[in-house]
C-alpha cells in the first residue's frame, strides 16, 4: 500500500459539496492565470520581444550546444562543490557532536560561520584575496570552493539535527550488546540519521546549484555565463533567460523527485508505522 | 573454573542521585547464577533506574557493581566487553528501525564477536525460530506486532550468549493479547537455567517463575523473599498497600 502523504492525514477526503467548491476554485484559477499569461505574451508582442530575431537562434544546434556545455559545467562545479560539502559538513558534525568540549566549540564557530557569510563574499574571497597568496586557482575550483564552503556548515547542522533525531532507545540497546561508540554511530545511529535528512541535504543541493550561477564572476563558463553570451551576441536578453530558467527550472524540479524517490526508498524502516 | 558460588550480578550499597532526588538508597542485591530475580514496587520507585545501574547505562554516585565479581569497567573497550554479557530487554523493544529482523539479530554477533557470517545467520535463524517469529525474519520492526518485536528483541540479546539477562517491564508497551506470548518465552528461557533479573507488573507470572521477589519503594528495597511468601505474607506496610492496589483490577 502506498504511504498515505501530508494531504490525506491533514484533509478529510472532500465530499461532493466541497467538491464542487473545488471545482469552481481551480477553474476560476486556471482562467486567471491564462489571463494573466495572455496579457504578457501580448506586452511582449507589442514590445517586439516575440520577433523572430530574438528566437530563431534557439533552431541552432550550436545554441544549444553551448547551453549544453554551459549546462555540464554547472552540474560538474555544483556536484563537487555538494560532494565537498558534504565530507567536510560530516567532519564537522562529528567534531560538533564530540566529547571533547573544545572541539565542539571550534566545530560549532566554524559552522555559525559558514552559514552566516553570504556565499558571494567567499566568491570575492577565492577571487581576489587568495590569488594574492600566490595561490593560484582554476576558475572551475574559485567557484567550486567558496559554494562548498558556504553549504558545508547547513550541511553539518542538518546531519546533526538527523543524529539526534533517533530515538535514544536505539543507542541503549547498542550499548548493551556491547557496541562501543564508533560501532554505535556508524551502524547504528548514521544509517538512521541519513534517512531523516535526505530531503534537507537535497535542498542544499539545490541552493548549491543556485549559487555557481555567481560562476560568472570568476569567468567560469557555467549555463548562465554561457547564457550572457548569447545574450550580448544576440541582443536577446528576455528570450534566453526565460530558456535558461526553465532548464534550472527542469533540473531542481528532477531533483525533487529524486529526494522524494529517495525519501520513498529509504523509508521501508518507517514504513507501516501509523504514528 | 567453577565460580558458581560468585553471584552473575552483585550490587553493593549503592547510591544515585537525579539531581535532588535520591533514586536509589544503600541498594544491595546479588542474583546467583540460573536465579530469576523479579522486582516489583510502585511507580516511580527506581526499578528501571536499578535495572539499568547493571549494565551502566546508568551510572552509580557511590557503592559497587559487580558481574561475576568483577566491578563494572567505567568506560571504553572494558565496558561495551562487560556489557556484552549482559543482555538486556526494554520496554519499548529498541529494535534497530534501519534493519530487518533478522539483521538486527545478526548485527552484534558479526561485528562485534566477529562471527563469521554464515554461523551468525544460522544460530539467528535457530533463536528466532525458538521465540517464535522465524517468519517474520525479513520484516522492518515496524511491520510486526509489539509482541513480536519484543520476542525478537528478546532473540537478539540472546545471540550474544549473556550471562545474564536484565529485562526492564518488558511487557508493559503491549496490547493484553500478545503479553502472554513474552511471557512464555520468558518462562522458557528461565526454566534453561537462563539468570535473569526482571522488572514486572505481572505478579501470576511474578509468582509462578520467580525464586526471589525484591519489593522497592521511594528508591530503597523494603521487602526481599521467596514468592511464596511474599505474596501470602508481606511484612511491610508499604508492600500490603502495594499489593492491595495492585489486586484491585
Ligand atoms: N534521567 C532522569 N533524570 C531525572 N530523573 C529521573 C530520570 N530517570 C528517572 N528519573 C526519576 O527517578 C525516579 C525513579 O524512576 P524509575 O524510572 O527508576 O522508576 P520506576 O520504578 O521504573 O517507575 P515505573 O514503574 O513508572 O517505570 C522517578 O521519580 C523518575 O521521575
Ligand atoms: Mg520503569
Amino acid at each position: 500500500m502506498k504511504n498515505p502523504s501530508i494531504r490525506d492525514i491533514l484533509y478529510e477526503p472532500p465530499g461532493p459539496k466541497a467538491r464542487r467548491r473545488i471545482g469552481i476554485t481551480t477553474a476560476a484559477a486556471l482562467l486567471l492565470i491564462a489571463g494573466l499569461i495572455y496579457l504578457i505574451i501580448r506586452q511582449f508582442a507589442e514590445n517586439g520581444q516575440l520577433d523572430a530575431r530574438y528566437w530563431s537562434f534557439f533552431g541552432r544546434a550550436t545554441t544549444w550546444r553551448f547551453l549544453g556545455e554551459g549546462l555540464l559545467s554547472t552540474v560538474e562545479a555544483a556536484l563537487t562543490g555538494a560532494l565537498i560539502a558534504f565530507a567536510v559538513g560530516f567532519v564537522l558534525m562529528r567534531g560538533r557532536l564530540n566529547r571533547f568540549a573544545v572541539i565542539r566549540f571550534v566545530s560549532a564557530a566554524i559552522i555559525e560561520f559558514t552559514r552566516g557569510v553570504p556565499t558571494l563574499l567567499f566568491i570575492y574571497l577565492f577571487f581576489l584575496v587568495v590569488p594574492q597568496t600566490g595561490w593560484e586557482l582554476s576558475s572551475f575550483w574559485k567557484i567550486t570552493l567558496p559554494c562548498a564552503i558556504s553549504a558545508c556548515g547547513v550541511v553539518a547542522e542538518a546531519l546533526r539535527s538527523g543524529v539526534n533525531a533517533v530515538p535514544k532507545g536505539q543507542r541503549e540497546a547498542a550499548l548493551s550488546l556491547g557496541f562501543g561508540e564508533i560501532r554505535l554511530f556508524y551502524q547504528i545511529l548514521f544509517p538512521q540519521a541519513i534517512r531523516f535528512v535526505i530531503p534537507s541535504l537535497i535542498a542544499e543541493l539545490v541552493i548549491v546549484l543556485k549559487d555557481t550561477t555567481f560562476a560568472s564572476v570568476v569567468s567560469y563558463a557555467d549555463l548562465m555565463q554561457n547564457a550572457k553570451v548569447l545574450i550580448s551576441n544576440y541582443d536577446a536578453m528576455l528570450s534566453v533567460y526565460l530558456v535558461v530558467a526553465v532548464i534550472y527550472i527542469l533540473i531542481n524540479y528532477l531533483l525533487n523527485k529524486l529526494s522524494e524517490y529517495l525519501a520513498r526508498r529509504m523509508n521501508r524502516g518507517a514504513e507501516g508505522r501509523t504514528s | 573454573m567453577t565460580e558458581s558460588n560468585v553471584p552473575v550480578i552483585e550490587l553493593r550499597h549503592v547510591d544515585k542521585h537525579f539531581g535532588t532526588l535520591h533514586v536509589l538508597k544503600d541498594i544491595s542485591l546479588s542474583v546467583n547464577r540460573g536465579e530469576v530475580v523479579v522486582i516489583i514496587g510502585p511507580s516511580g520507585s527506581g526499578k528501571s533506574t536499578l535495572c539499568r545501574t547493571v549494565n551502566r547505562l546508568e551510572t552509580i554516585d557511590s557503592g559497587e557493581i559487580l558481574i561475576e565479581g568483577v566491578p563494572i569497567p567505567p568506560e571504553g573497550k572494558k565496558l561495551a566487553a562487560m556489557r556484552r554479557q549482559i543482555g538486556m530487554v526494554f520496554q519499548s523493544f529498541n529494535l534497530f528501525a534501519h534493519m530487518t529482523i533478522l539483521e538486527n539479530v545478526v548485527a552484534a554477533p558479526r561485528s562485534i564477536l566477529k562471527q563469521n557470517k554464515k554461523d551468525a545467520r544460522a544460530e539467528a535463524l535457530r533463536l528466532l525460530e525458538r521465540v517464535g517469529v522465524a517468519d517474520q525474519k525479513d520484516k522492518v520492526p515496524a511491520q510486526l506486532s509489539g509482541g513480536q518485536q519484543q520476542r525478537a528483541a528478546i532473540a537478539r540479546a540472546l545471540a550474544m550468549h549473556p550471562k545474564a539477562m536484565l529485562f526492564d517491564e518488558p511487557t508493559s508497551a503491549l496490547d493484553p493479547e500478545m503479553i502472554g506470548e513474552v511471557l512464555s518465552v520468558m518462562t522458557e528461557l528461565a526454566g534453561e537455567g537462563m539468570t535473569m533479573l526482571i522488572v514486572t507488573h505481572e505478579m501470576n507470572f511474578a509468582r509462578r517463575v520467580a525464586d526471589r521477589v525484591i519489593f522497592m519503594d521511594g528508591g530503597a528495597i523494603v521487602e526481599e523473599n521467596t514468592p511464596e511468601e511474599f505474596f501470602a505474607h508481606p511484612q511491610s506496610q508499604r508492600a500490603k498497600d502495594f499489593l492491595s492496589s495492585i489486586s484491585e483490577h
